[in-house]
């Protein structure tokens, strides 16, 4: 699809290079992601499609290009990065829930620390982001009583709760048993339905199928590829994505 | 047909106890030994403490010389020293009332519902201004009593409990400090920490009484006390620094990272998320830092401070009780287990309040 700018843009990414060390790990990625838009993000493991996700929070800082959020340019200017931060909200692999707190807990921290909300419109906004996910009743456990399926459901809730304006989720079911990938991927259809901006990196391809406007295909640290999901599974161009596909969908 | 099954019998007590000492004539002979020893000690024991000792002042040291188990009168008669070490004799109520606050405020700051900002604060900050008011006087019709003065129990407990309240916030910037991404900060302060960590505690607190005076300016000297305290402190936090660090360590990096994805600025994210890990896993080793630093405390006897075990010295030192220096010992032994007794019951009661989120 396209890749030029746009006031509209949700994220705009221009040649961005990343290195670790010697190592290469992103190479001149050109991405942009509309408002409102879902896209997934595919590809073999090491082909940086966790750290393209994860440098538009800057949780990985990048060394060439330019990476526009919701219209602020992620630099070295903290009050620009914290300020995304607030506006961007991120699901883990291994859901990252704060062992220490409650689920209640893990909810409210954040939007009455950063948010300064009052507490108890805090706990409100949390059992309410709860209920969505499906487990209001787990609200008073810690993190640690709960299955991965219901873990990750928290984390999603967690980061809904700063009412972002955009979703990066990072193999948000890779780390999950069989059973328990329905419960979450079901929590996020229902949140793109809803209009959320989305970015995922996910194998789930059946979820792209149903959720995606736009499959991006990464090998290599490179974009190899992107297209809707009807034409990108169905009449991919490039060697390296048909090759991808019958791994992930051959079975 | 009917199936029975039948449990395997659970041995009662007195056959568990014929199969584990007796079950052989050789271990018969072991376990008898074994126990007639046992016996003889404590009987012996006992002997000594309860049954053949002198309680009483009523018969001086004569009295006590004369009679075969424990002098405990000496403590009778010099309990005072003990506690209290030089303070003016009038004033000895007034180091009694000191202990009494320090004890309360560290009872007070260990329960959990104080455990706010504002409360723990007002709990110190009485805590230590009852303490100095009281010690120091010169207000209040209060006599002035200098530092020179102060020992004992009263002594003790001051510098042990100012060390960890020094100590123990140094020792977390210390660790902060070290796992900093600028390597300068990060070098140097491993330099510090482990500079401090290779000398001995005796030299340190000798540095600070007696060759500090010499290198810094007159106003910022202050009273010795202060100094050796500055001193015990920093060596303290040498080691609680490498145990907090070694406790961040254990939090995954992942915490961190949801916590930054979250839009937590860096304090939120050490004080709420990162910290609050860290003493979980760091919380064994530091209750032994805190036993370690406790029974340290005794060293300060070397630049001229009379703290419990000194004043011990003292009170059986002179004169007519100078051969009571067992039952002494004795008791000052049970001061000691006494606080650090209760400090490592706290360390089993935290562990087990702060393992509710596991599982």
């Amino acid at each position: 699809m396209n890749s030029t700018q746009s006031p509209g843009a949700a994220v705009h990414i221009e040649d961005l290079d990343k290195y670790y060390g010697s190592f290469h790990a992103l190479r001149k990625i050109n991405l942009c992601v509309q408002r409102g838009e879902k896209v997934v993000v595919c590809g073999p493991s090491g082909s940086g499609k966790s750290t393209m996700i994860r440098c538009i929070n800057r949780l990985e800082q990048h060394d060439g290009g330019r990476i526009t959020v919701l219209g602020t340019e992620l630099n070295d200017d903290v009050g620009n990065i914290d300020g995304i931060r607030r506006e961007v909200g991120m699901v883990f692999q291994h859901f990252n829930l704060f062992p220490h707190m409650s689920v209640l807990e893990n909810c409210m921290i954040a939007p009455m620390m950063v948010r300064k909300r009052p507490r108890a419109e805090a706990e409100a906004t949390a059992r309410g982001y709860l209920e969505k996910v499906r487990i209001p009743e787990q609200a008073m456990k810690f993190p640690g009583q709960l299955s991965g399926g219901q873990q990750q459901r928290v984390a999603i809730a967690r980061a809904l709760c700063m009412q972002p304006q955009l979703m990066l989720f990072d193999e948000p079911t890779s780390a999950l048993d069989p059973e328990m990938i329905a419960e979450v991927l079901d929590v996020m259809v229902t949140l793109a339905s809803e209009g959320m901006t989305m970015i995922c990196v996910t194998h789930e391809m059946g979820f792209a199928r149903r959720v995606a406007d736009r499959v991006v295909f990464m090998d290599g640290g490179e974009i190899v590829e992107e297209a809707p999901p009807a034409e990108f599974f169905t009449s991919c161009r490039s060697e390296r994505t048909r090759q991808f596909l019958s791994q992930v969908l051959g079975h | 047909m009917e199936m029975v099954i039948v449990a395997p019998p659970t041995p009662g007590r007195l056959e568990d106890l014929r199969r584990r000492f007796f079950a052989t004539p050789l271990q018969t002979l072991l376990s008898l030994i074994s126990l007639a020893i046992m016996v003889f000690v404590v009987w012996k024991l006992l002997n000594w403490a309860i049954f053949s000792a002198v309680f009483t002042t009523s018969g001086g040291p004569e009295a006590c010389q004369a009679a075969a188990g424990a002098c405990w009168s000496v403590i009778a008669a010099r309990w005072r020293i003990i506690l209290f070490g030089l303070y003016p004799f009038e004033e000895q109520w007034r180091s009694a009332l000191a202990c009494i606050a320090v004890v309360v405020m560290t009872v007070l700051s260990c329960i959990p519902a104080f455990w706010t900002g504002r409360r723990i604060a007002l709990v110190w900050g009485t805590g230590a201004g009852l303490y100095y008011v009281l010690m120091k006087g010169g207000v209040l019709g209060l006599p002035h009593v200098g530092e020179e003065a102060w020992g004992g129990l009263a002594l003790t407990l001051f510098i042990f409990v100012t060390t960890c309240l020094i100590g123990f916030p140094l020792a977390i910037c210390l660790a902060l400090l070290r796992r900093s991404d600028l390597p300068w900060i990060s070098r140097t302060t491993g330099l510090i920490i482990d500079g401090v960590r290779s000398l001995p505690l005796i030299s340190i607190l000798f540095t600070f009484a007696v060759v500090l005076p010499f290198a810094l300016p007159q106003w910022m000297v202050g009273d010795k006390l202060y100094r050796v305290i500055f001193g015990s402190a920093l060596f303290f936090s040498a080691y609680q620094a490498e145990i907090v660090r070694g406790g961040m360590q254990g939090v995954p990096k992942g915490q961190e990272e949801a916590a930054m994805a979250l839009g937590m600025s860096y304090w939120q994210r050490i004080g709420r998320i990162l910290l609050p890990q860290a003493m979980r896993n760091a919380l064994p080793a530091t209750i032994n830092q805190f036993v370690i630093s406790f029974k340290e405390t005794s060293l300060v006897v070397i630049v001229g401070f009379f703290e419990i075990l000194a004043s011990g010295n003292a009170a059986y030192g002179t004169g007519e009780w100078r051969f009571a220096y067992v039952e002494v010992y004795a008791f000052i032994a049970m001061i000691y287990f006494v606080f650090v007794f209760s400090l490592s019951r706290y360390g089993a009661f935290l562990e087990r309040r702060m393992s509710v989120g596991e599982r």
